[in-house]
């Protein structure tokens, strides 16, 4: 019983680093560029997801501080607005590697890096 | 007093820089060219009385924004950010200089802007990367260098630079996530991400919390491991820095891994310390990671065909040098790898720039096509070989020096086993640095009359590559002035 209870009071780190590890997972086995760069994501919100868990205080209002009411507890802002730069970053990453795939398309004519690997070792085995 | 805003300035000059590049119309190459000398030289200057006025006087605190430190960004400037921003800079502006010459091989005429431009955000990065005293900052920070230096491999229009820059970007992201989940966890276990106030508040929490603090180092060791090369990780290296232009593998191999490296100083010995790191027996750990990198990179070196993936591999046994020196948790063995790493950068920056000038008028990257290259292009192949004899270790070169304090380091700490690995690592390196020596000037009789060939390049190129072989021997035979600014930076990380 005990088990169980620390799982349901834990769910949300438990679910972070779940999704971390199905990012992870996606990231090391897939080929296709495109679902490498999905699996960046979800191991992003992984790490998103475990970050704002932690400013979470049980019964806790937004911080939007009101005179009348004195004696509320809040929230931790700051996990929050450290992940809204996060977000952003990640944002960023993905249309960088987006845009490289394209290009990758453009000049080779597929997304699949196994395919990419053995079209390089073909190349390099003709030049010899 | 204007002394404290110099490092925001440094940072901002950089961005602006960048922000001005592209507003350019007309002759954006030599207007481009000059704004960046500007830079370049203000900051030099700005560094340069910054580590002057840190090693006289005290540290510099600067808070963004005014905010308190535990909810605020804090730039932090002390004998350790200074002295390695100065070595950036004053490097950059060497690479900067030999960039302008070669007009930064493999790119497209109109895509020089954009190069300058990331060139710049790259430098503004790596200097915020070392002024801040903020874990999350530092990941900020962490993410333009990588998505900078993709940018600067992904750049040359050729077809296997997009391919190892995707995989790099790849091993980057996942470098950057994993730490931001250390930073989660040891967020959770202080509530801090200020460095210095995590520092004090760490003992305390790895008494309460020590299953978060472990994993966080991990995961922290772990990221950085992968962004720095550090040896199981290093795959995506001789690929990434192999298909960039000379100027941008240069900048990588030389300064950006450094910089992973230095984060990561910073993470073990200001965020945990000494004590809990010995508790966690990370000594062992870091030393065998250290080795196994020494050895295997210079293996993988000798099989090399391409000079530039020979130079990659070779940055892989590197780190494994620097992080022998920070594993040993010590005065002496943290001392030798900030010497060394000044060292490499030198020697990396002068083996990839002479050896993108060859390739430049050769238009060959393989080994055996170097043979005579030494009648025909003098001064370029002799500070490759000063470079490659630094990498040996030969006496009077900077790389002799950095051995010696290694060495010296290893015996203080009895590890003799450790020891003879750096002496086969040594070894090795003789393996795949001396023959390039011996053809270039030994082999291929059929060049000699050639006496009198002139190089070609221009001075801006020959200039820079003359001024990076003085140093190396400048810096073997003098290390003493250096050494002082270096014991200063070890001294605010080991007490």
């Amino acid at each position: 019983m005990t088990i169980l209870q620390d799982v349901v009071d834990n769910i949300n780190y438990i679910g972070a680093i779940a999704v971390f590890l199905i990012g992870l997972r996606i990231v090391v086995v897939h080929s296709n560029m495109i679902k490498r760069i999905m699996g960046l994501n979800i191991m992003g919100t992984g790490v998103f997801l475990f970050f704002v868990s932690i400013g979470n205080v049980t019964g806790g209002m937004a911080p939007i501080v009101d005179p009348n009411a004195p004696g509320v507890t809040y929230i931790n802002p700051l996990p929050s607005v450290m992940i809204l730069t996060g977000i952003v970053v990640v944002v960023s990453v993905t249309v960088y590697s987006l845009s490289l795939v394209i290009r990758i398309f453009e000049t080779y004519g597929t997304i699949d890096q196994e395919e990419l690997s053995q079209m390089a070792r073909r190349n390099h085995h003709n030049d010899r | 007093m204007i002394v404290e805003h110099l490092p925001i300035l440094n940072l901002i000059l950089f961005m602006s820089m960048a922000l001005v590049i592209p507003l350019l119309r007309r002759q954006p190459f030599k207007i481009t060219l000059i704004l960046g000398f500007i830079v370049l030289g203000l900051v030099s200057v700005s560094s340069i009385y910054l580590l002057y006025h840190v090693n006289q006087f005290d540290a510099i605190h600067y808070t963004l924004g005014g905010h308190d430190t535990r909810f605020g960004i804090e730039l932090l400037v002390d004998p350790f950010s200074a002295l390695f921003t100065t070595i950036i800079v004053l490097l950059a502006s060497i690479i900067y200089v030999y960039s302008s010459g070669d007009r930064t091989e493999g790119i497209e005429p109109n895509e020089y802007g954009r190069y300058y431009v990331l060139l710049f955000v790259l430098l503004m990065s790596l200097f915020g990367v070392l002024y801040t005293n903020d874990l999350f900052n530092t990941y900020v920070f962490i993410e333009i260098l990588s998505i900078t230096t993709c940018a600067l491999i992904s750049i040359k229009r050729k077809r296997e630079a997009y391919s190892s820059a995707f995989r790099y970007v790849m091993m980057n992201e996942l470098g950057s996530l994993s730490y931001l989940f250390g930073v989660a966890l040891l967020y959770m276990a202080t509530g801090i991400t200020n460095i210095s106030l995590i520092g004090q508040a760490l003992q305390t929490a790895y008494e309460t919390y020590p299953f978060n603090v472990v994993i966080a180092l991990t995961f922290m060791m772990i990221g950085l491991g992968i962004k720095a090369a550090i040896f199981p990780f290093h795959v995506w290296l001789p690929d990434a820095h192999s298909s960039a232009p000379s100027t941008s593998s240069s900048l990588l191999s030389a300064i950006v891994i450094k910089v992973y490296v230095l984060v990561l100083i910073k993470i073990l010995f200001r965020v945990f310390n000494v004590e809990i790191l010995l508790d966690l027996n990370m000594r062992t750990v870091l030393l065998v990671v250290a080795g196994i990198g020494m050895i295997m990179g210079s293996v993988f070196a000798i099989a090399q065909q391409d000079v530039k993936r020979m130079l990659g591999y070779s940055s892989v046994a590197q780190i494994g040098y620097i992080l022998l020196g920070i594993g040993l948790l010590s005065w002496e063995g943290l001392r030798a790898s900030f010497f060394h790493i000044l060292s490499h950068g030198l020697m990396k920056t002068a083996l990839f720039l002479s050896a993108g000038e060859i390739i430049y008028y050769k238009r060959t990257r393989r080994v055996n096509d170097f043979d005579g290259i030494g009648f025909i292009m003098p001064v370029a192949m002799s500070v490759f070989s000063i470079a490659a004899l630094g990498m040996i270790g030969l006496p009077f070169t900077s790389g002799f020096i950095s051995k010696l304090y290694l060495g010296t380091a290893l015996l203080d700490g009895r590890q003799v086993v450790f020891l003879g690995v750096l002496i086969v690592s040594s070894l090795l390196n003789v393996m795949y640095y001396l023959p390039i020596i011996i053809l270039a000037f030994l082999k291929n009789e059929k060049y000699q009359y050639r006496l009198t060939s002139i190089e070609r390049a221009p001075s801006t190129m020959i200039g820079p590559l003359v001024l990076l072989g003085l140093l190396i021997v400048l810096l073997g035979v003098m290390p003493q002035p250096i050494m002082q600014l270096i014991d200063a930076a070890v001294h605010t990380l080991i007490p």
